[in-house]
């Protein structure tokens, strides 16, 4: 599959420029990169994490980390990858502290009632909103934001068959509540 | 394999293009010959891209300004830190105040005595402030506009101070030099609110 990274509203022509300046401590350039990269970095949050405020609060963990590391990037693949990474551990720590009682089984309580009904089929927010969040992660880490299941599987403590188990069973539910049918 | 539809395990290896096992391989060849698999491979691929194709949700508030307080508390601790430890702190806050001593008396100097005092002093200030090595401290995003706009300040001083001719307009840049230099290492050594600028 090719690796698609979600939308960045905003990518910086100037990344290097801007990106030297901040770790040079210049408060202009950090904004800079807030703006630039905030948004990418919320959507990529609010898709993990349960409610907004854990979201907003997640973003602001995440530049607050990115600014006081920010000399720490090496420039070893684009900015936005880094900070990406940062926002991902962030949320998924977030998760882990939460400790969610369905962290590891799919939220599928009500999907019986559901199955093949198309009249109750849900939308795809809808159908990733039922998610485990623990799936939910897998399923955009990896497909939308372009995540290796090794880097999943790093950032979650968990192993690799573990990762491709959860995206699996993730699709499967997808596919009966957005299609109705029966795959895998 | 052939015999059987693929589970969804290996449909999202054969989408990924994963060859690596023979189970992934013999998958790849199974989607080539049954329909049921590609159809449901092609649904597949279509969810992904709904997936990614999903309106970007946006923040309902600026995050920065409060990330910006947090790090203006964490220098304030670190300061705290620092000043309990005392040592070169109090050496630079020392050299502060007998620089300012020296510069609120210059009408008892004439006027090459007040150039020699000032470029001395000046002197000392960039000793006290290599010594501390701002370069290897983090400081916050406030502490960092004021330090660029110092040293800006101070670039363009020297920049006059070349062209400076007649011994007054000398005495008069370098005691501006001192004044800068002076708040150049206040705001490395103290809060940066305390620099008017």
């Amino acid at each position: 599959m090719t690796r698609t990274l979600t939308t960045v509203t905003m990518q910086l022509a100037d990344a290097d420029a801007v990106v030297a300046r901040a770790q040079r401590g210049d408060p202009v350039a950090l904004e800079k990169l807030y703006r630039a990269y905030a948004p990418a970095t919320y959507n990529l949050v609010r898709r993990i994490c349960r409610t907004t405020e854990d979201a907003e609060d997640v973003l602001q963990e995440t530049f607050y980390e990115v600014c006081r590391s920010i000399r720490n990037y090496r420039g070893e693949g684009s900015i936005w990858g880094w900070i990406r990474t940062v926002a991902s551990s962030k949320a998924l720590m977030r998760l882990r502290r939460n400790k969610y009682r369905d962290t590891d089984e799919l939220n599928d309580e009500l999907a019986p009632a559901r199955q093949g009904s198309p009249a109750l089929r849900l939308d795809l927010e809808a159908a990733l909103d039922r998610l485990s969040p623990t799936a939910r992660a897998v399923v955009w880490l990896h497909d939308v934001e372009g995540f290796t299941h090794e880097e999943i599987a790093s950032q979650m403590g968990k192993s690799v068959s573990f990762s491709k188990s959860q995206l699996a069973r993730a699709h499967q539910r997808l596919r009966l509540w957005l299609d109705g049918g029966v795959a895998g | 394999m052939s015999q059987e539809h693929l589970s969804m395990e290996l449909l999202l290896a054969v989408r990924d293009g994963e060859r690596s096992e023979p189970e992934q391989v013999a998958a790849h060849a199974h989607v080539a010959s049954c329909e049921a698999c590609r159809a449901e491979l092609d649904r597949l691929h279509q969810r992904t891209a709904m997936l990614r194709a999903l309106p970007t949700l946006t923040p309902a508030r600026n995050a920065f300004p409060a990330v910006q307080r947090q790090l203006a508390e964490d220098l304030r601790h670190r300061w705290q830190r620092r000043f309990a430890m005392g040592g070169l702190a109090a050496a630079a806050a020392l050299a502060i105040a007998v620089v300012g001593n020296d510069l609120a008396r210059p009408a008892e100097l004439d006027a090459s005595e007040q150039l020699e005092t000032a470029m001395s002093r000046s002197q000392v200030l960039e000793r006290t402030l290599n010594a501390w090595r701002p370069e290897t401290r983090a400081m916050d995003a406030r502490t960092a506009e004021i330090v660029i706009q110092l040293e800006d300040r101070i670039a363009e001083v020297d920049g006059r101070l070349e062209r400076a001719r007649r011994l007054a307009e000398q005495v008069e840049l370098w005691q501006e030099r001192v004044g800068l230099m002076s708040a150049l290492v206040d705001v490395h050594l103290t809060k940066a609110t305390n620099v008017d600028l």
